[in-house]
């Protein structure tokens, strides 16, 4: 780009010289042709340079006449025109260089933009804008040091590699906010230590990268040689934009962590949601099926009751069978009343008292072990005359529910161990432990057990009636008393429960 | 990174000035030498030229020890140096004079001056170091260029003859430029003071300043013709070359193509005669 205007200068005085031309020629004027040429093209310091190769070139025509003519107009105007090359350059060049730098700077601008906009993490992105810096400003090395604490803030530098000091000027930057600059660093008294000076000056800046929080890094620069005011100014406007365009990626990869998070939220919301759809739908056929077995032989009992004259053995056996039904399905009812209940948001209804803890378990035990004679119940109290500050009949159906699901859930013959004692962990609560050696429940299936119609499927208790509400109204009823229910589990050895209930002031 | 990686004081004072005596004593030793060069000659107490040989000798001895002085603020150990390239350089005119071929004796100082630095390895700052050899034909190119410009224009303005009065008195007077002239004008005008003001500045203040000192040192030399146009001229081309020089220091980091462009300047210069 350069060599043509050059070409042209010296065939321009080529020509001049053989033409014999005056000082004042026409001709002369063309040397502004390619001074302004490289001057829009080069900027000025190459402007300059060609205007005074030009004038170099045409003082041997001028001079002479100076000596010749002395000072007359003639030669005036020659020797105005001696210089007025490389002042045009020098301003034409000056002028393209105004305009050019604020293109340059907000090509800069985009291109920050455009890395720190990339997916990805931070750090290759700041490297990205490290080189846009660097090739902008004409660096030797541009360093960005983002985060509000120096020992933890992230680290781009190119070239890569850099340790950061504590108490370096970057990490002074970075506390204070106060820009620092070096004409020359190595021989600087401000820094630590001896450094060797090097031929040419290292010129050195700290910028603090500021947004709408504060600062919230430093943008260290080093050049070789010369750093104009322009290119100064041009770097703190550069940290200006890094600093907000910094800000708003991290704003922005905290909106997409947010949306990320919140994405799964809403799917795992939308499984349970499903989940609970499905259990619904499994617990109505359920009920009804619950439900109807009772009624139907409630409906078939009472039915023979009044169409035939019974013996009375027959008609008493047919009764007790109308009562057991009738029981069987008040409690079903009167378990879904208190889930009705806790679902609505109020606590089930209590009536507190002193409850014989012995008595309660060992009818209870002795009852299952009457109905299921398949399965060995063994009961065991570590402390003798233990008594419970609840309600009975809660406390009576938690009980219920717990050796239910112990009867349920493993096999024929299996083994169901009830216990009693103070809880050792727990002062002033009494545990109640029920154990079984039946199908027990996987570890992922735990967290969910004690939710309403949930229930955890395996093919050995398939079978198994059940509305999935057991556990949840123990829990419910067991945190009403402000006690708990806790469970251990291993699949294929068994479960135990443990009942925490609040202990009774005194013994029976 | 040193801005990252060293620890930095903002609040630490700034190096210390250096004395201004050892300035003072160098450059009275060298106006010593002057004087009592000039008084020998123009008295006729010493062989003819010897005079003008010993203050010739004197007065570059006195811009080296300046210039020494300039680059190693005037530390600890300065009077070895100086006393050394002061009066080795004093010597050497002398030996031209005086003995055939002695003025090969300039040859020296380049010399002697590169062991002085290797002492300190810290002056390699001055631009003591290599260069490209496109930054050297550089140096080559714009001296010459100048030099040819002075020879067509003084040819065409005043009509001087573009060769010397003889092979010998060409050689000598080279040898001067190689290791004197051109050599303590570099080390002083653009390796100390350029350099020191370079890096407390930017280019022009330093480069402008460098220049205007190396104009002053050639307007005081009495072997400028003292016609005001050859003085104009002086000015204009010395000014040029000044330029020049620092603007290829800073390019190439080293004073060598400054060095080899006023080398070429003089080489043609010298073949000016009226």
């Amino acid at each position: 780009m350069i060599a043509l205007p050059l070409v042209l200068v010296m065939g321009l005085a080529a020509v001049m010289a053989a033409s014999d031309q005056g000082a004042d020629s026409v001709l002369r004027h063309l040397y502004l042709v390619p001074t302004i040429w490289v001057a829009l093209a080069r900027g000025a310091l190459a402007g300059g340079l060609v205007g005074v190769l030009a004038g170099l070139l045409h003082a041997p025509v001028v001079l002479p006449a100076v000596e010749r003519l002395g000072i007359t107009s003639q030669t005036l105007d020659g020797l105005l025109s001696l210089g007025l090359p490389a002042l045009a350059g020098l301003l034409v060049g000056h002028l393209a260089d105004g305009a050019r730098a604020p293109a340059a700077r907000l090509s800069a601008v985009l291109a920050i933009q455009r890395r720190l906009a990339e997916p990805g993490p931070l750090q290759g992105a700041l490297t990205g804008v490290a080189k846009v810096l660097r090739f902008t400003l004409g660096a030797r090395r541009v360093a960005l040091l983002v985060g509000r604490d120096v020992q933890t803030a992230l680290l781009a530098s190119v070239p890569v590699g850099t340790l950061v000091d504590p108490d370096s000027a970057g990490a002074f930057t970075l506390a204070t906010g106060q820009a620092l600059m070096s004409r020359d660093l190595p021989g600087d008294s401000r820094l630590a230590g001896e450094h060797a000076p090097e031929p040419v000056p290292l010129r050195a800046l700290t910028l603090p990268l500021v947004s709408g929080a504060g600062v919230i890094g430093v943008m260290a620069v080093e050049w070789t040689g010369e750093l104009s005011p322009a290119t100064r100014a041009a770097a703190e406007e550069l940290a200006m934009h890094v600093g907000l365009a910094v800000e708003n990626a991290r704003l922005t990869l905290r909106q997409q962590r947010f949306a990320e998070e919140l994405a799964e939220k809403i799917e795992a919301a939308t499984t349970r949601l499903r989940e609970a759809d499905e259990a619904k739908t499994e617990f109505l056929s359920v009920v009804s099926h619950e439900l109807r077995t009772p009624l139907t032989a409630l409906q078939g009992f009472s039915e023979l009751l009044l169409r035939s004259t019974l013996p009375p053995e027959k008609a008493h056996r047919c009764l007790v069978y109308l009562h057991t039904e009738a029981c069987t399905l008040g409690r079903i009812v009167g378990e879904m009343l208190d889930l009705s209940r806790i679902e609505a948001g109020r606590a089930p209804e209590l009536h507190p008292e002193t409850v014989d803890l012995d008595a309660l378990l060992e009818r209870n035990v002795e009852l299952f072990a009457t109905e299921h004679r398949r399965h060995r119940f063994e009961w065991t109290r570590t402390a003798p005359g233990l008594a419970l500050h609840a309600d009975p009949d809660a406390v009576d159906r938690m009980m219920k529910n717990l050796l239910s699901n112990a009867v349920k859930y493993s096999p024929r013959g299996g083994r169901v161990l009830v216990s009693a004692s103070p809880a050792p962990d727990r002062p002033g609560m009494v545990e109640v432990a029920v154990e079984d050696d039946g199908v027990g429940i996987p570890a992922e299936q735990l967290p969910r057990i004690f939710e309403k119609y949930v229930r955890v499927p395996h093919p050995d208790t398939a079978a198994a009636r059940g509305l999935g509400l057991g556990l949840s109204l123990v829990k419910a009823l067991a945190e009403a008393h402000g006690g708990r229910v806790e469970v251990d589990s291993l699949p294929g050895k068994g479960s135990r429960f443990r009942l925490l209930l609040p202990e009774a002031n005194g013994h029976f | 990174m040193l801005l990252l990686s060293t620890p930095f004081d903002p609040a630490a004072a700034a190096a210390r000035r250096p004395s201004l005596r050892p300035f003072a004593w160098t450059a009275l030793a060298a106006a010593l030498g002057v004087g009592v060069g000039a008084a020998g000659e123009m008295g006729s107490a010493l062989p003819p030229g010897l005079g003008r040989a010993l203050a010739l000798g004197a007065a570059h001895g006195g811009l080296l020890g300046l210039g020494w002085l300039v680059a190693t603020g005037a530390g600890p150990g300065w009077p070895g140096p100086v006393l050394r390239l002061g009066l080795v350089m004093t010597l050497v005119p002398m030996v031209a004079r005086l003995v055939p071929w002695g003025a090969l004796a300039f040859a020296a100082m380049p010399a002697l001056l590169l062991i002085e630095v290797h002492r300190r390895p810290d002056l390699r700052a001055l631009g003591l170091v290599g260069c490209r050899l496109r930054h050297a034909l550089a140096g080559l190119a714009a001296g010459g260029f100048l030099g040819a410009h002075v020879l067509i224009t003084a040819s065409l303005t005043f009509g001087h003859r573009g060769h010397p009065s003889s092979v010998a008195d060409y050689a000598s007077a080279l040898a001067y430029d190689a290791g004197a002239n051109v050599l303590s004008a570099e080390w002083l005008f653009r390796g100390a003071i350029f350099s020191w003001c370079w890096r407390r500045a930017s280019f022009w203040p330093a480069a402008l300043v460098s220049t205007a000192l190396a104009l002053v040192r050639y307007l005081l030399d009495p072997a400028l013709p003292h016609a005001p146009e050859a003085r104009a001229g002086a000015v204009f081309y010395l000014g040029l070359v000044g330029l020049v020089a620092c603007a290829l220091r800073a390019w190439s980091g080293s004073m060598l193509p400054g060095y080899l462009a006023g080398l070429a300047f003089f080489a043609a210069y010298r073949t000016v005669a009226p």
